[in-house]
């Protein structure tokens, strides 16, 4: 290989990447906009469960206000039946359902009765929040009777797994693999694009009459793709906090993906005949390419057959490495499935760019 | 003492009996011929005929099926990286980059080569784009890129040029600029293999003419033996003969012939006089049963 001519091929790429006002403006859009998108993402997850009551006379056993906050549930006071029906329709504040205990509640509960308690729920909610809800009113009624539950069993919780109680995902941080595929999706696309022009307009029949050799112009073609790939999923990355844990850990899983996507996009600009043609074929392995990523927004394991999916190790290591902190002991299996599919995809590309080449 | 005479230098193009077939049909069948240093080779033919074929074969896009390709006393595609050093190739096809200026095309071909110290205004003076050398390709006309092709395959000074129908639809300045050019080129000792189905190009640009026809050469020879092989020695004199034409048709070879030429000059009204060689088309004809078209 001739390193000066595979730079000189490299650098004429770059030139023309950066005048093509259509891979220019979705690079800055994408940086621009996904940026933007992922810092409007929230950053936490309230867990807390708010739920309305009509009836302050409760006193000790159901406090409301700020110092119920404890264990993910609170209870807001409203005035009358009317406000709280009102704050339930509305979802304001969070109330996601109202209790409206009547004014004979204590008497008759302490009397051992059965009360009637409205309780206000909106249209959709779980059927396992109405159910906690419910069991709210129960425990009310029983204490002001001053009975104990019928069973109150003692509850060993066993978290398998990374505990996330009180310390959930937040929508930001499943966003960021999504964000960090995407980018590579468009960086696929726009040397698939570089490639196909110079295979129409056959300019690599010029360049290939001089004493350039296909693997000069090979290497050339998956340097550049790699480097386009990494430095923009690079950039996006620091933009959104990508590095903030194992940074280096990041820049390999990120730099193994760029090696997956320009074998992605050699492929795909080997047949595109033109424009949208290109845009086809790279479609075609995009979808399937980003369904990993969208898995990642899902709680539970992902299914057997996204887990064979290309980017699955991409998106696996840098969840585990962004959201549970994992060592690289930890991630070496998500990474070599990813390394494997990198080298396959790029060996791939290669031989079928250099067939398709052979061929003109 | 004698000396012994001095060998013929050694062809810078020398074919031996190419084949190529796409497949199960075959694009060039036995082809065999040569190039010095300074000739132009004139490949003339229909299209389809092979032509294109043929050169991909020499600048080692394509590896013959059979036969034998020495260039500069390399062999192709053996030693294609060394030949190609010295190569220059005008496509058929305008495969510029369109978004670059003629000078970035051709600095980036130049650095291809590893051309020191390259200076692409002369060059694009050369070929009278001195005025756009910052221009994209994508503004510049047919003519125009079809000019900086010509250019680009000069970048390196090659010593074999291969010109696959560089003035194909061009405007007559444009070819005429062209034909300048590869003139020069073999004059300063470029061995030139130029394709063609422009029969007055092959004619007046051409040492030797090759004719080609279904992959196969049919003869070879410089244009003027052909002409005079296979064309009459006469001369054909048309006067005004009051309301009519008088066309007489005279044979260059008999004895009464200046005398029968004298009389005809003589004539008040001389309307042509021409004489009857055979055009390159009618030859091709003769050939190969078809016209070039």
């Amino acid at each position: 290989m001739n390193g000066s001519r595979i730079g000189t091929i490299m650098r004429k790429d770059v030139s023309e990447f950066a005048r093509n006002p259509f891979f220019v403006f979705i690079t800055l859009m994408v940086l621009v906009a996904w940026v933007a998108v992922f810092w409007f993402l929230p950053t936490s997850v309230d867990e807390t469960i708010r739920v309305g009551v009509s009836q302050t006379d409760l006193g000790a056993l159901l406090p409301v206000g700020d110092q119920t906050e404890v264990a993910g549930f609170a209870l807001v006071s409203f005035p009358d039946e009317d406000e709280l029906r009102n704050a339930v329709e509305q979802g304001e504040d969070g109330i996601v359902a109202g209790i409206d205990f009547p004014p004979e509640f204590v008497a008759s509960a302490a009397g051992g009765g059965n009360p009637r308690v409205v309780l206000y729920v909106p249209a959709g909610i779980p059927a396992e929040q109405q159910t906690m809800v419910e069991g709210v009113i129960g425990e009310a009624a029983y204490a002001l009777a001053g009975i104990p539950p019928p069973v109150n069993p003692i509850t060993e919780a066993v978290v398998l797994g990374t505990d996330r109680v009180g310390d959930q995902v937040s929508l930001q941080a499943q966003m960021r693999p999504l964000l960090l595929i995407m980018v590579l999706m468009v960086e696929t696309f726009a040397l698939s694009s570089l490639i196909a022009v110079e295979i129409q307009q056959r300019t690599v029949v010029a360049v290939l009459a001089t004493p350039v050799r296909v693997v000069d112009f090979l290497a050339a073609k998956g340097i550049f793709g790699i480097g386009l790939a990494f430095s923009e999923v690079a950039l996006l990355g620091l933009l959104i906090g990508a590095f903030a844990v194992n940074a280096p850990a990041i820049v390999v899983i990120l730099l193994l993906g760029s090696v997956l996507v320009t074998g992605f996009g050699m492929i795909a600009g080997s047949y595109g005949r033109d424009f949208m043609g290109t845009l086809m074929v790279a479609m075609l392995f995009m979808i399937p390419l980003m369904i990993p990523a969208f898995g990642a927004l899902f709680p539970g394991s992902a299914p057997t057959w996204i887990q064979l999916l290309p980017t699955y190790g991409l998106v696996e290591a840098v969840v585990r490495v962004s959201v549970d902190g994992d060592s690289w002991r930890q991630i070496a299996p998500a990474l070599l499935m990813l390394a494997g599919w990198g080298l396959a995809a790029f060996a791939t590309g290669a031989f079928i760019l250099r067939r398709r080449v052979a061929m003109l | 003492m004698s000396t012994s005479p001095t060998p013929p230098p050694a062809p810078s193009i020398d074919v031996e009996g190419i084949r190529f077939s796409y497949g199960d049909t075959p694009a060039v069948d036995d082809v065999s011929f040569s190039v010095a240093a300074g000739e132009i080779l004139g490949f003339l033919g229909p299209n389809g005929a092979g032509k294109s074929t043929t050169i991909k074969m020499l600048t080692g896009q394509l590896t013959p099926d059979a036969g034998s390709i020495e260039m500069l006393g390399m062999n192709m595609p053996g030693e294609r990286q060394q030949i190609q050093e010295r190569l220059g190739v005008c496509f058929e096809e305008k495969n510029l980059y369109l978004s670059m200026t003629g000078r970035e095309n051709l600095v980036f071909f130049a650095k291809l080569f590893e051309v020191k110290d390259f200076e692409p205004e002369p060059m694009m003076e050369r070929v009278g784009l001195s005025a756009r050398l910052d221009d994209r390709v994508s503004e510049y006309s047919k003519g125009m890129r079809q000019r900086l092709m010509m250019a680009r395959a000069l970048v390196n000074t090659p010593d074999v040029l291969l010109l696959d129908e560089p003035t194909d639809g061009l405007d007559p300045v444009s070819a005429i600029a062209i034909r300048d050019l590869i003139s020069q080129e073999a004059e300063r000792g470029a061995a030139v293999l130029l394709t063609t189905h422009d029969m007055h190009e092959a004619d007046t640009l051409s040492n030797r003419v090759a004719f080609i026809n279904q992959g196969s050469i049919l003869t070879i020879d410089t244009p003027e033996a052909l002409k005079l092989a296979h064309g009459q020695r006469a001369v054909r004199i048309r006067t005004r003969d009051g309301d009519g034409i008088d066309d007489q048709v005279i044979p260059l070879d008999e004895a009464d012939s200046a005398e029968r030429i004298q009389t005809a000059m003589s004539a008040d009204d001389i309307m042509t006089i021409h004489t009857e060689e055979a055009t390159l088309e009618d030859i091709f004809v003769e050939y190969a049963g078809r016209g070039l078209a």
